[in-house]
Parts: structure tokens; C-alpha cells; sequence
């Protein structure tokens, strides 16, 4: 363990488990981080399907964990983007606890963090974003275009404003990738980087197993923030989700 | 829940009238008095930390600056003309990136309540 160069970004490899060749010059398998996801929809399905299985009028407590956390989306879908938006209420709900469930999975030792590949991200980004576009056209028609159009503004300033407004929607997805992805990367190689700290520290010596402690303590400190930061980042995806949604639904600012 | 009357075990109604036995009844009530959904997408990054926000901030700068950079290079290649769809697209995505920031700042401070005795202005006399 020693011996070996301290690489905070080893984490992140992706491994084959089986192996499914090349189909069209691409290379397919099923992946560390393809496992993450099954499990992490494994054990959403479990917490949410299980206790209420037999559901009963005094809830048990696993019954109250899943009513809570389906409350708890269900308001912030209806506070944020209106009650237009709860068709998409099953998406939104998806979204949060998948991103929720496999960021705190990622915390477990030997585990992985499904979103610190910028891929799974930008495709949950795209997702969202597909989706704003095709059902803001399919239920607004051309008016959607209005999203782009503030209106109250003076014609000879207008050519100005809508490609600076294009470009901010397209930016959308990125922002919305790049937030989730950055978070969780840059959280788990800070994590690494202090217990790298701790194990280059104590192979020291006396004096070095003493001095250990520091950074031994900032692990755990970042531990419990990393844990925040994940509930967090799934909270502000989610909420993000219902802003765009809440475009599409009524555009025009 | 805080119903004075569940005071023994739910579910164990031996007087004959089960104390959930209105509780349908209740929950209507309790769905019919639910406000009206209300569309406030301030609400974003109010309850979120500072670190939080600056990075929120942060990314949704870059990212208006990396579609018009991306958009121009890819109207360059198809259309030939080498740098200026890059330099007008790249200065455009500055301008969107601003425009971000200046949304979700002016959601975030929508969102964040401004606490009670605050003067509306910052008093300026340094006495």
C-alpha cells in the first residue's frame, strides 16, 4: 500500500466485468459503474417498494420513508414548476432519488460514484433538456419561441438579445451536468487526497502517525460534507429539473 | 397524528370506534385546504450554502461561454469562415453568462428572505 504512489483519481476507473465486445467500433460492457446503477435502482425499488407492499392506513416506518420522501418531491414539483408539471412528476422523482441514492452508495468503501463520470451526468442533463424542448414545442407550437423573445424589448436591440438568449438556454444542460459532475468528483479526490495524507504520514514514523491525526480529522470532517453534498446536488438537480420544466410549460419569462 | 384522541395504539380500537376511522375523512379535508400550486422558481438555491451557490454561479457562467465557443467553432467548420462565427459566438456566450449569473443570483436573492428590521438601505453615516 505504501509502495505504491498515492493516486486520487484511481477511484474513478472504470472496469469490466463482462465484456461485450466491440458492436460498430465502440466498446461495450457491463462496467463498476453500470453494477453502481443496478444496485442503486436495486435498492430505490426496495426502500420505496417494499414497506409498501401492504399498505396500511397508520404507516410503519419504512411506509413513512417512502410517503415522506414521495411528499417531499411532490411539493418542491408543485411549488416550483406548477401544478401543470406534475405529469412529470414520475421523472423528477426518478431523477432525485437515483442521484441521491447513488451518490450516498458512492460513500461506501470500495464503492463507486456513479456521477462522478461526467457521461452519466451530461446524459441525465440531455434527458431533461430533450424533454423540455420537444414537450415545450409539442404543447406551446411556435410560441415557445417566446422563451427566446423577452418581450418589452426595443426592436433595434432584439438581434441582440436572442442569440445571447439561445445561447444561454443551450447552456442549460451543461450547467446542469457540469454542477452534479464537478461536486462529486472534486469531493471524492479531496477525500483521497487527505487520506492519501494519512497513510503517507503514518508510514513516516512515530512523529508521523502523531501528525496523521490532522488529516485523519479533516477525512471525517469531509466524510459527513461529502454525504451533505451529495443529498444537496440531488436536491438542486431535481429542483433545476422543475425550473426547465416550468419553461416549457410557460414560456415567456 | 397530534390527535389528542390517539393516545392509546393506533389500530387496537376495542370501544368499537377505530381512531383512524375518520381518517379518510381527514386527509380529503387536509387535501382540499392544500394551497394552490403556486409557481415560484425563485425558490432555487434558498435553502442551499453559500459554497453551494458560488459554485452554482461559477458553473452556469462557463458553461454559456463553452456552448458559444462550441457553437462557433462548429459554425466555423461548416461554413469556412475560419475565426469570426468563434470570436462573435465566444463574446455572445460571455454576454449569456452574465445573463445566468444575473438570473440565479436575482432567484437566489428572491428566495432568501431579507430578515425583519433590515433598513432598506445601507446606512452610510460612519458614526
Amino acid at each position: 500500500m505504501a509502495e505504491k504512489p498515492i493516486e486520487p483519481i484511481h477511484q474513478f476507473q472504470i472496469h469490466d466485468y463482462v465484456p461485450f465486445g466491440d458492436i460498430g467500433g465502440a466498446h461495450f460492457a457491463f462496467t463498476n459503474s453500470a453494477l453502481l446503477m443496478v444496485i442503486t435502482v436495486l435498492v430505490v425499488s426496495g426502500i420505496l417498494l417494499i414497506p409498501t407492499a401492504a399498505q396500511r392506513l397508520v404507516p410503519t416506518r419504512g411506509q413513512l420513508i417512502a410517503e415522506q420522501l414521495f411528499g417531499f418531491v411532490r411539493d418542491m414539483v408543485e411549488s416550483t414548476a406548477g401544478h401543470d408539471a406534475m405529469k412529470f412528476f414520475p421523472l423528477v422523482f426518478t431523477l432525485f432519488t437515483f442521484i441521491l441514492v447513488s451518490n450516498w452508495l458512492g460513500m461506501l468503501p470500495y464503492s463507486f460514484t456513479v456521477a462522478s463520470h461526467i457521461i452519466v451526468t451530461a446524459c441525465l442533463a440531455v434527458l431533461v433538456f430533450l424533454i423540455v424542448v420537444i414537450y415545450g414545442f409539442a404543447r406551446n407550437g411556435l410560441k415557445f419561441f417566446k422563451l427566446f423573445v423577452p418581450s418589452g424589448i426595443p426592436w433595434f436591440i432584439i438581434w441582440l438579445v436572442v442569440p445571447i438568449e439561445i445561447i444561454s438556454f443551450l447552456s442549460r444542460p451543461v450547467s446542469h451536468s457540469l454542477r452534479l459532475w464537478g461536486n462529486m468528483l472534486a469531493g471524492h479526490i479531496v477525500l483521497k487526497v487527505f487520506g492519501g495524507m494519512v497513510v503517507g504520514l503514518a508510514s513516516v514514523g512515530a512523529l508521523g502517525a502523531v501528525a496523521a491525526i490532522l488529516p485523519l480529522g479533516m477525512a471525517v470532517a469531509l466524510t459527513g460534507l461529502e454525504v451533505l453534498v451529495g443529498g444537496l446536488q440531488a436536491f438542486v438537480f431535481a429542483v433545476l429539473t422543475c425550473v426547465y420544466l416550468h419553461d416549457a410549460i410557460h414560456p415567456g419569462h | 397524528m397530534a390527535n389528542p384522541r390517539d393516545t392509546k395504539r393506533p389500530e387496537s380500537g376495542d370501544d368499537g370506534t377505530s381512531p383512524t376511522g375518520d381518517l379518510a375523512a381527514r386527509i380529503a379535508r387536509a387535501q382540499a385546504e392544500r394551497p394552490k400550486a403556486v409557481a415560484q422558481p425563485a425558490d432555487v438555491g434558498g435553502t442551499v450554502s453559500g459554497a453551494n451557490r458560488a459554485f452554482r454561479l461559477a458553473s452556469e457562467f462557463v458553461a454559456a461561454i463553452i456552448v458559444g465557443a462550441g457553437l462557433g467553432y462548429v459554425i466555423d467548420l461548416v461554413a469556412g469562415t475560419k475565426p469570426w462565427a468563434m470570436v462573435i459566438l465566444l463574446l455572445l456566450g460571455f454576454a449569456a453568462g452574465v445573463l445566468n449569473v444575473v438570473r440565479s443570483a436575482a432567484a437566489m436573492n428572491a428566495a432568501s428572505a431579507v430578515p425583519p428590521g433590515t433598513p432598506a438601505m445601507p446606512d452610510d453615516d460612519d458614526d
